[in-house]
């Protein structure tokens, strides 16, 4: 569907959801503004224990570490708060923004001696279609729509605030938690345990448990 | 002869499998484009919208076909990159006929040397050993028109009664089941369904990887509260997130919904008005559970007695509920059973024919669904027909203007004909859309038995494993070069619409057959101009079969995105949902109950080969990757096949994640890098089967078949593993430049 | 908006620089072009703004971390860092192969704009402050001398090859330039994805360029075809296009020119900081990136405004960005159910 702009969609990343299959890497390189480089990243978070791997696409802050560190100004911001990739002819490849985004976003592409990132589909997104990676997860860990769509269709409450050590981003980009009650998510949070730690009763649960 | 003409490496040298990497022009060529065709993936049963971007008469793109109800635009990679399948530099382009001095061991011939060495061949090998002594082998990446062409082919124009399909090694034990149980093979329910479910219960099936935009719908129900079961040997990616995980031993799944029936009746979670109302046979199905206790059952499958329990709880005490499999439960010796011991669980608490409620197969393949109906099945003609039934065989008679006594009687299912074919009984053989030397059991009797063919024709778009060992090769076509229909998973019949025309000399399948047929002397029973007159004769065929599609039109499909059959006459709606009101498809309306006693797999473990087998798929690769592993960024996603095993196995025998080793069946082993991980169960190893040679999963794999659908039992064979030499790094790709640092 | 008032001195001291290389460099303006004034008046402006945004830009916590660090990088291993100057040049600054590795046509149009802008700037700006005239010699119409100041060299033929190059630099720069601006344009037209991200300050880039150049075409045309009809409003128009092109230097697109040599810098800084020990990551232990780099972002981060401290000591910054994204998601997961 096409978004008129008094829809106002957001962009939501659930990290929880994603399955791994990379259909959202795939579907990066076919974006208008970068194609034929991937530029949205998926990590397994460690192979040999789990499959949940993680999606991470640009937050688009608002007030954008990467450029604040930017030695050459390369680095923008439009109007409507997406915070594009490398101006082309400043980026002067020093990977300053790779290093200081606190979602380790940019990307400093070698050949190109550029920094290269997540511009939300500009291309698209400013014609009101969703992002190449939303429109096609499958799980939904990448979705693209309004807030009222969001609300009506799924569980969780919608978060943009987060905490790296004592500093706190805002992004434009949401995630999703259960509660909101806790405030800003806190990547060092403690982890919860969950039935994965023994998938296949072998240690907790006796056969006849 | 159907020998190699060269060896394995010269012809992949030749014809690939090379990688498509960028859009023609490449990914600089910028993005004018002359239009855009709505059409479907074809890379499995889910048929998900896509948009193909087309220029000169080459497919440059894809863009997200939102208004597509099923799938709104989310696509897995593969769709994603299936419009790279154009434009290939394997793409075959002129008939040949197998040389061995000919560079790349084909030589080029003219259509009409090929097609009269072809059916020379063809009456030559049926003038000396019979009529069914010349085979075909179909597939259902066809279309329905040509799953139904193929049917008609084989049975008037080769007069022969050995005609099968692929979908052999993947539907067709749910098929059998569901006709036993409910009378009618097709998914009970649109998959609008799933999210009105309260449970959702997954068996034997990668959903995330194999199905995944599926994954949604799912969500979808958990987003109400829905609580999610996955019965699977390993964690896959989507029970990571369920609320309960049954980690079955690979071959016991009939144990364990044996145990949960028997929990169902013990607790009385059962609907005994709907069984009283709607079913037949409830005392055998009661009977073969008595002594299936749970605690009985975590013996054999090793999943915990409690987590038995509680799975029949969620299922049985739940208002609506959706259990769906897949081949995980479907590729054994007892298919047929796993599927019957599955349909008694909804039977039992009476989940059908309701909204959110159903016991569901989820079709594998492209057109798994169309194709297994419309006749390219040995016992089969069109409309889901009975090709043994006198009134059946009377009524496509009448449509085809033949005689009854011209259609050929049943034949032989896939396994068995490649096995006629080892033994000498069938000579010859034409195929199309089908790499057995992957895809089959035991490869190296597959291969073993090709090379005893007498002539061996294909029709295929690129040089697959099988295709190698061909005597002609005619070129085809490639999905989005002809138009048609096909029917997904849901049972929602879809437009399948051309976007280019085949390059070079290749030409549309269908007018393959018709040229083959025409020369056979047959060329009135197929007098078509168009794919369109085919399905419109389809459509009467089907009239009347479970497999109705008589009230769907062309028009009707493209402007309704969809249909879903029966749809028994011209404006009837379709039928999303079966079973409403509780009238199943058997002449009395009521669903049957099976007994269904618990056996063990054909093969099973023991001190020579300890550790059980289980095959299956990774997300970035489609069936026998005759497309897929020639599209560079699927390749590169999973590109060769690794020994998944738990770390306690591992240890056992000695290797860490990325040492090489050695995985021994009775019939045959393979080579490969081990990937350690603690989603596996301790006692099974999991290894893909996409690949061909000395990379091929089914050199292990068992040839016993089920007895009643003749599915192979690909997901259960015993085998010894130990260290070779050699270790890779099985690290990804992505996670490698993630520490090169930014410099 | 307030100047930044060491941005002004700057960029007075530019322009005092610019008046006394013309003044000396025209033999006390005895060479000096009165028809240039209107071309000096927007050099002089170019001067000014250029050296200010520079000066203003150099100052930014970032920008003045890396120029501190670039020259300490380059002063460290000065032989070698001198000897590898030249070809750095050659590759980050003339020829420009990282962005062919991106694409060829771009990198060919940027290719022609580049050396059409280089040798334009080479004939007009020595015209300009009367550094360099020519003098025809002796009797003979046609044969002229170049001279750069007072002090005469080449001699030439007008009727010549070279002489024709000579007083044609200009029309040749010109074509370059128009042809890379074409190229850039039907690139930017048939690609929507380019368009989406083009800033407005990208056209008005080419358009500046385009009417620069083809103005100065028409100068030529006239005076050849038209038996110099129109000259003096042609010449007028061109005048104008090329002072308001010169004043919109410090200001659009076309300032990369001067930041770009940045990246010399910025390769020194890399090559010293390979050679120092790694930073690693808090969370895997693995090296990510130099530690020099790391502690240098550490020290501009606050001056930026941001305070990636964490309460109980170390830093946020100290973590690879892979692991900034598992622990993003492990946090999350832990916020809805649990998974993971
Ligand atoms: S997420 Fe990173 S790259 Fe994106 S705007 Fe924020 S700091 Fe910049
Ligand atoms: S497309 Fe979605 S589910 Fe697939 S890897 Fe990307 S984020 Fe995960
Ligand atoms: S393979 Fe299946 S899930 Fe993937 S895009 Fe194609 S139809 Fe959809």
């Amino acid at each position: 569907m096409r978004y008129g702009i008094d829809d106002s969609p957001v962009f939501v990343i659930d990290q929880s959801r994603c399955i791994g299959c990379e259909a959202c890497v795939q579907a990066c390189m076919e974006c208008g503004t970068h194609r034929g480089q991937s530029l949205i990243h998926l990590e397994r978070i460690d192979q040999a224990t789990t499959t949940q791997t993680a999606p991470m696409v640009c937050m688009h802050c608002e007030d954008p570490t990467c450029a604040q560190v930017c030695p050459a100004d390369a680095i923008k911001q439009t109007e409507d708060g997406i915070v594009q990739s490398a101006l082309k002819p400043r980026c002067i490849g020093c990977s300053n923004c790779v290093l200081a985004c606190p979602f380790g976003v940019p990307k400093y592409i070698a050949d190109f001696d550029q920094m290269m990132k997540c511009d939300m589909c500009t291309d698209r997104t400013s014609e009101g279609y969703a992002p190449m990676c939303a429109s096609v997860c499958p799980s939904e860990a990448l979705w693209y729509g309004t807030i009222e769509k969001f609300n009506e269709t799924r569980s969780g409450s919608l978060l943009r605030d987060f905490m790296f050590g004592r500093q706190e981003v805002r992004t434009k980009v949401y995630t999703v938690v259960d509660e909101l009650g806790a405030g800003a998510l806190d990547v060092f949070a403690p982890t919860r345990s969950h039935w994965l730690d023994d998938p296949f009763g072998l240690e907790q649960e006796a056969l006849d448990g | 002869m159907a020998k190699l003409p060269l060896t394995e490496q010269q012809l992949i040298e030749a014809y690939g499998p090379h990688l498509n990497e960028a859009p023609p022009g490449g990914w600089d060529a910028g993005l004018e484009i002359d239009r855009v065709v709505n059409t479907h993936c074809c890379f499995c049963g889910q048929q998900c919208g896509i948009k193909l971007k087309v220029r000169d008469n080459a497919v440059v793109g894809f863009e997200p076909w939102y208004e597509f109800p099923f799938n709104e635009g989310k696509l897995c990679p593969k769709g994603v990159k299936r419009y790279l399948q154009g434009s290939h530099p394997d793409r075959l382009l002129h008939p040949m006929e197998r040389d061995p001095a000919a560079p790349g061991g084909f030589r080029q011939v003219s259509w009409d040397h090929a097609l009269d060495r072809v059916v020379g061949e063809i009456r030559r090998i049926q003038q000396t050993y019979g009529d069914d002594a010349f085979a075909m082998l179909s597939g259902v990446s066809l279309t329905n028109e040509k799953s139904y062409l193929v049917g008609k082919f084989a049975r008037l124009g080769l007069h022969t009664a050995n005609l099968d399909y692929n979908g052999r090694y993947c539907m067709v034990s749910a098929g059998a089941g569901s006709k036993k149980a409910l009378g009618v093979d097709r998914s009970p329910n649109p998959w609008s369904d799933i999210p009105l479910a309260d449970v959702v219960w997954i068996a034997g099936s990668n959903v995330a990887e194999t199905f995944p935009i599926t994954t949604s719908y799912i969500w979808r129900a958990r987003d109400r509260g829905a609580k999610l079961i996955v019965q699977d040997p390993r964690v896959v990616p989507l029970a990571r997130t369920a609320d309960l995980f049954l980690g079955v031993r690979p071959g016991t799944d009939s144990a364990l919904f044996g145990a949960v029936l028997h929990t169902l009746i013990r607790r009385d979670w059962l609907d005994h008005e709907f069984v009283d109302a709607h079913t037949l046979d409830f005392d055998d199905a009661v009977a073969a559970v008595a002594d299936m206790t749970p605690r009985w059952a975590a013996d054999i499958t090793g999943v915990p007695a409690a987590r038995i329990e509680q799975a029949a709880e969620w299922w049985g005490s739940s208002a609506t509920g959706m259990l769906l499999h897949a081949r995980g439960i479907e590729q054994h010796t007892k298919g047929v059973d796993n599927v019957l011991a599955a349909i008694n669980l909804g039977l039992a608490t009476g989940k059908f024919g309701k909204p959110g409620c159903g016991v569901s197969t989820i079709t594998g393949q492209g057109n798994g669904q169309g194709g297994r109906e419309h006749g390219h099945k040995c016992d089969q003609l069109p409309g889901n027909r009975d090709i043994s039934n006198p009134e059946h065989r009377a009524h496509v008679a009448s449509v085809w203007g033949c005689d009854e006594s011209e259609i050929p009687g049943k034949g032989i299912p896939a396994q068995e004909i490649i096995e006629a074919i080892h033994a000498g009984k069938i000579k010859g053989l034409l195929s199309i859309c089908f790499n057995p030397l992957v895809s089959s059991p035991d490869s190296n009797f597959t291969a073993a038995a090709l090379d005893r063919l007498e002539f061996y024709s294909v029709i295929e778009f690129f040089l697959s494993e099988t295709a190698q060992h061909a005597d002609v090769v005619l070129p085809g076509s490639l999905h989005e070069e002809d138009e048609g229909t096909a029917t997904s998973g849901e049972g929602r019949i879809i437009k399948i619409n051309a976007a280019v025309e085949p390059p070079g000399e290749a030409h549309l399948d269908w007018q393959i057959l018709l040229d083959i047929a025409e020369r056979l002397g047959k060329g009135k029973y197929f007098p078509y101009k168009n794919t369109q007159e085919i399905f419109e004769e389809l459509r009467l065929a089907s009239a009347g079969g479970t497999a109705d599609y008589l009230g769907a039109t062309w028009d009707r499909i493209e402007n309704e995105m969809g249909l879903f059959w029966p749809i028994p006459e011209i404006g009837h709606p379709g039928t999303p949902r079966l079973f409403e009101g509780g009238r199943f498809f058997h002449p009395d309306g009521k669903a049957r109950f099976h007994g269904v006693p618990f056996k063990e797999s054909a093969e099973v473990v023991d001190d020579e080969y300890p550790v059980w087998l289980t095959t299956g798929r990774v997300v970035s690769q489609y069936l026998s990757g005759t497309q897929t592993r020639r599209i560079a960024g699927l390749v590169a996603q999973y590109p060769e096949p690794l020994c998944e095993m738990h770390p306690q196995l591992a240890e056992r025998i000695g290797v860490t994640d990325g040492d090489i080793v050695t995985v021994t069946s009775r019939r045959g082993d393979i080579t490969l890098p081990a990937r350690v991980v603690n989603t596996i169960r301790p006692d099974t190893v999991f290894i893909p089967y996409h690949w061909p040679g000395a990379k091929a999963a089914n050199q292990l794999t068992n040839r016993a078949v089920d007895p009643i659908s003749k599915m192979p039992e690909f997901k259960v064979a015993a085998v010894r593993i130990a260290r070779s030499p050699g270790h890779v790094e099985t690290t990804d790709r992505r996670d490698l430049e993630l520490h090169e640092g930014p410099s | 908006m307030s100047l930044d008032r060491r941005g002004v001195i700057w960029g007075l001291v530019g322009v005092a620089v610019t008046l006394a290389l013309t003044f000396l460099g025209s033999d006390r303006l005895v060479w000096f072009d009165a028809a240039l004034l209107g071309y000096l008046f927007g050099l002089i402006f170019a001067v000014f703004g250029v050296v200010y945004r520079y000066a203003v830009w150099i100052r930014r916590p970032p920008t003045a971390m890396l120029n501190r660090r670039g020259w300490d990088a380059f002063r460290q291993r000065k032989a070698r860092n001198v000897a590898a100057l030249p070809s750095l040049v050659a590759t980050q600054l003339l020829t420009q192969g990282f962005i062919r590795r991106r694409s060829r046509t771009r990198w060919f149009a940027h290719q022609l704009v580049f050396w059409g802008c280089i040798l334009a700037a080479l004939v007009t700006f020595p015209l300009t402050l009367g550094l360099l005239h020519f003098e025809s010699v002796g009797q003979q119409a046609d044969r002229y001398q170049v001279f750069i100041s007072r002090v005469g060299t080449l001699r030439f033929d007008a009727a010549s090859t070279f002489g024709w190059l000579i007083f044609h630099a200009l029309d040749i720069a010109a074509v370059l330039v128009l042809a890379g601006v074409f190229i850039f344009l039907r690139r930017r037209l048939r690609d929507p994805g380019a368009m989406a991200v083009e800033r407005s300050g990208d056209f008005l880039a080419l358009a500046g360029l385009f009417a620069v150049s083809v103005t100065g075409l028409f100068l030529t045309v006239s005076s050849k075809w038209l038996e110099g009809r129109f000259y003096s409003a042609l010449n007028t128009i061109h005048a104008l296009t090329v002072i308001l092109g010169l004043m919109y230097l410090p200001f659009g697109k076309l300032f990369h020119i001067f930041q770009r040599p940045g990246n010399l810098g910025v390769v020194y800084y890399k090559r010293a900081n390979d050679e120092g020990p790694p930073a690693v990551c808090r969370r895997c232990g693995l090296a990510f990136a130099s530690a020099q780099q790391v502690a240098d972002l550490k020290e501009v981060l606050p001056q930026v405004g941001f305070d990636y401290g964490m309460d109980g000591g170390g830093n946020y910054q100290d973590t690879c960005p892979r692991c900034r994204r598992v622990q993003l998601t492990l946090a999350q997961s832990a916020r809805v159910g649990g998974f993971g």
